[in-house]
């Protein structure tokens, strides 16, 4: 039936990335009349001038959070939108009703794609809601009780199974997220927030112009470069990304971005022929952009990045030198004009070459320089304690500490999903003992990778032949998907290991760990977890 | 941790685990005189294991033969494939649908005798695996947790217990309902009429009147909380035909030193035991809680003995917590039942092969391919008279 086909195809190309949302219709069709026109078969106007439409209009939500709602909405209740309508869509209500910088705190890690957190949440939601999902895709979320109610009534249809798993059937579950977690969602996250009300009095910066950018990619390693940013349209941008890695190796891409409720960057670039996302926000002054990029098809090859605007100093690479040493010192950012300065017991050398956004300098620490972080200076602009003199790494630390990769791959339609390891230096501190609080972080380190099994199962399963290899750049790549007849009860390539990590550090090896644990697909991948 | 260690101690104990010798011989059931007949089906108590598989399959086994003799295509989308048995065993009532519809079939020749849409209008009603018949086969019982789906939301109601006409044929309405508690899974018919509900407590309703009484409080017990954990009950399948009776396990923890002092406190599995004759009660924790097992089942001939199935096959005596017996699995297997002359266990769910084995040694001595994975349908015990 043609109906049928016209259905199918408007839902699949719905399910575009948010940030692949960046070309907006010269003449988008009015967001409320799309409201109208295409929600109220079931949404009903509710009279009120502040919240027109039921359900709709008592809630706030990220650009993603919006995205996954209409999405659900084509996908299970029927609704038929057009691409360009649900782009209106989403960037009205995100500008409309979404959240202010500040109820994004400490919570951006899930719009960023970030991988392995630990999230720590109140022992009440994290017993009812995060036992399933994250706590932050509940923290993105500002919503009336009545609607936080309506939730809870949501999830008793959509999943009706919930009150039975674990965790949950152990408790009057429906009756403890109705009555207690409801209200106390309500007042942890409200619909009405002043931080929203003063948000949107705020006259958003423009982000156009140049932005020094540092960040960090796994496999490819730090870079720094330059962020062309030109308005094309209101909230709309292209950006041009020209710069290099630590190891010189050029870098360079271009895209679009679009900006949401003011400061929520969604970039799409091509990189090296790479496709790229940034998930960054823009600061209230418009002087920083700070957030993750990562592959659009492997979310995991990530890093933070930073870009800034006016006089300043990004980054130093490396972040260390020991004592006795003499390194090429790389200082990255913007406008960087002067002399550059070193701190107590390190001098600066030579400048071995330099332009704006970044001078290379040979540095040499004496033998007696003091243990600490130092000030880099270059010209009247300075880093605070940027470059650690050491005398020897006592310790290291993997991060993350706590890691899932997943398998897949093999033919089948969820592919594997790997995870990337960085080893953090310390030196012991005036006290000589490693791991206690003055420990001086170095930064992150080169090192040399190995996998072994976490515990005596893990051995005796022989985890190590199947699930899976790391790289010589710390990226763990998981084995294939599907029973494997070679293991004890035909199991998957799944397996628990011990990322290890070796700095070298003169005549020194310095081993740190980090837990990995290898299993199965996530066949369910909401756009937020 | 202790929880971890005991797990680490399960798992390379299956690990070890010898290895599986197939002798292919079959338990064959003795029947005494030579039985009737129905539709060319061995009769008068000749015994069949009935299971579900994907995409949506009733199959019959013979236990004499151990051969699949018949399979019925069920209506709807698979889910969960519970089985509730008349008492005649010529009735396999299946939950299909996404645990919506109820079909009943007629063993002999697949003919459906009777069906049950449970969503109407804008309700949504799912029934988590909680389906029985009554002794005298005239009654079907569900336990039915209906959301009303409104234009912009859900709204969800309360559980109730749904009586249905077994001779009401096709498209059968409830002809009673009453509400009972949130979270009930496996439920059974006692002989005197009321229907055992399991779920965070056990309790039985009058399917008369809807009156309630508790049988045993486990989520609510009334135990000091700094001496016990309350229990987390929970079981997908109804089994116990085999020898009349129904089983809830449960998981509780035992603080033998400062409650959370995991180094001092003992994990154990217990179980409340309902004689669904008699409606005695038992109620016991002494299996360390060593082996995940989905249910237990009876041994006929001693009833301090019991079986569980997970990753291993372990046999118990329940009342002094001793592990008669571990035997390795191929694979994870949900769910077990047995022959009533308790000498042949049934290991199945999961996947597609029901793995058959001597209950005195757990050896493996037989292997019954199906069509499709069970996942979580039963594996039910029908006695054809």
């Amino acid at each position: 039936m043609n109906n049928n086909k016209t259905t199918r195809a408007l839902l699949g190309t719905g399910a575009l990335a948010l940030a692949g949302l960046v070309t907006m219709p010269a003449q988008a069709a009015d967001a409320e009349s799309i409201i109208r026109d295409r929600c109220l078969s079931c949404h009903t106007e509710t009279g009120e001038s502040a919240t027109p439409f039921s359900r709709i209009s008592e809630q706030r939500k990220t650009p993603e959070g919006w995205m996954m709602t209409i999405s659900r909405m084509q996908q299970q209740r029927g609704l038929v939108i057009s691409p360009e309508e649900k782009r209106t869509l989403v960037k009205h209500l995100a500008d409309t009703q979404g959240l202010a910088p500040s109820e994004t705190d400490g919570v951006r890690y899930l719009l960023e794609k970030e991988p392995n957190v630990v999230e720590s949440f109140d022992q009440l939601v994290q017993e009812t809601c995060v036992r399933c999902h994250s706590g932050a895709r509940v923290a993105l979320q500002r919503r009336t009780e009545d609607e936080w109610k309506h939730l809870i009534h949501f999830h008793m249809g959509q999943q009706p199974t919930a009150e039975f798993h674990a965790g949950a059937r152990d408790r009057a579950w429906f009756d403890i997220a109705l009555t207690n977690v409801a209200p106390k969602l309500a007042k942890d996250y409200p619909f009405n927030s002043d931080a929203w009300n003063n948000w949107q009095k705020v006259n958003k910066k423009s982000l156009n112009g140049t932005w020094a950018m540092t960040g960090y990619m796994p496999g490819k390693g730090t870079f720094d470069a330059s962020l062309r940013v030109s308005k094309t349209a209101a909230d709309n941008y292209t950006v041009a990304l020209e710069g290099q890695y630590a190891d010189g190796t050029p870098l360079s891409g271009e895209g679009r971005a679009i900006v949401y409720a003011g400061y929520e960057w969604r970039a799409s670039l091509t990189i090296d022929g790479v496709k790229v996302r940034q998930v960054l926000a823009a600061s209230a002054d418009g002087s920083a952009l700070e957030g993750r990029m990562f592959e659009r098809d492997d979310e995991i090859i990530g890093g933070s990045v930073k870009a800034v605007k006016g006089n300043v100093i990004t980054a130093v690479t490396p972040s260390y030198i020991k004592q006795g040493e003499r390194k090429l010192v790389t200082i990255s950012g913007n406008n960087l004009k002067g002399n550059v300065q070193l701190g107590n017991g390190v001098k600066m050398l030579n400048v071995v070459s330099r332009n704006a956004n970044r001078v290379v300098v040979l540095a040499e620490a004496s033998k007696t320089a003091k243990v600490g972080a130092i000030n880099v200076k270059v010209g009247r602009t300075s880093a605070k304690t940027a470059l650690a003199v050491y005398d020897q790494v006592a310790r290291v630390e993997i991060t993350p500490s706590e890691s899932i990769a997943r398998i897949g791959g093999a033919g089948g339609p969820i592919p594997k999903l790997k995870s990337a390891y960085r080893a953090v230096g310390y030196a012991a501190g005036a006290d000589g003992k490693p791991g206690t609080e003055d420990d001086l972080r170095l930064g992150y380190m080169p090192a040399a990778w190995s996998l072994k099994p976490f515990d005596e199962i893990a051995q005796h399963d022989n985890d190590i032949k199947y699930a899976g290899t790391i790289s010589r750049d710390g990226v763990f790549t998981p084995g294939d998907a599907g029973l494997n007849p070679e293991r004890r009860m035909s199991t998957n390539n799944v397996g628990n290991l011990s990322v290890v990590g070796t700095v070298n550090d003169g005549n020194n090896n310095v081993q740190g760990e980090a837990h990995l644990l290898v299993t199965v697909q996530t066949f369910v991948k909401p756009v937020l977890q | 941790m202790k929880l971890t260690k005991m797990f680490k101690q399960a798992a390379i104990v299956t690990a070890i685990g010898a290895s599986v010798l197939l002798t292919g011989c079959n338990n064959a059931n003795t029947v005494a005189e030579a039985p009737a007949t129905i539709n060319g089906m061995k009769a008068g108590g000749h015994e069949y294991i009935l299971t579900v598989t994907r995409p949506n399959e009733l199959h019959i086994v013979d236990t004499e033969t151990n051969k699949l003799i018949r399979t019925c295509d069920v209506p709807g989308v698979f889910g969960n494939g519970g089985i509730a048995m008349s008492p005649d065993g010529r009735i396999a009532y299946v939950m299909t649908n996404k645990w919506e519809d109820v079909y009943g079939f007629d063993i002999t020749n697949c003919d459906i005798k009777f069906s049950v849409k449970q969503s109407y209008d804008n309700v949504q009603v799912k029934s988590i695996t909680s389906m029985a018949v009554s002794a005298d086969g005239k009654e079907l019982y569900t336990v039915q947790n209906p959301v009303r789906k409104l234009p912009d939301r859900f709204e969800t109601m309360e559980p109730r217990l749904a009586v249905f006409n077994t001779n009401d044929g096709l498209n059968a309405k409830p002809v009673r309902t009453f509400p009972v508690d949130r979270r009930i899974t496996k439920i059974g018919a006692m002989h005197n009429g009321e229907v055992i509900l399991g779920g965070g407590d056990l309790k039985a309703i009058d399917p008369q009147n809807g009156k309630t009484r508790m049988i045993k409080a486990l989520q609510n017990w009334d135990r000091a909380p700094d001496k016990w954990v309350p229990p987390d009950a929970f079981a997908m399948h109804s089994l116990g035909e085999h020898v009349g009776e129904f089983i809830m396990p449960y998981f509780t923890i035992r603080w033998n030193g400062a409650p959370g002092d995991e180094s001092k406190a003992d994990f154990l599995w217990g179980h409340v035991r309902i004689d669904m004759k008699t409606g005695e009660v038992e109620s016991i924790e002494k299996v360390p809680f060593e082996f995940i097992v989905f249910n237990w089942i009876t041994d006929p001939h001693d009833k301090d003995v019991m079986y569980g199935s997970f990753n291993q096959l372990s046999k118990h005596n329940v009342k002094t917590g001793e592990t008669i017996n571990v035997q390795a699995m191929d694979h994870t297997y949900y769910n077990i039942n047995m022959a009533n002359d308790g000498k042949t266990l049934y290991i199945g769910g999961t996947s597609s092969d029901i793995s058959v084995h001597r209950s005195d040694t757990l050896e493996k001595i037989g292997s019954i391919q199906l069509t499709g994975d069970m996942s979580t349908s039963d594996l039910r015990l029908a006695r054809l008279k």
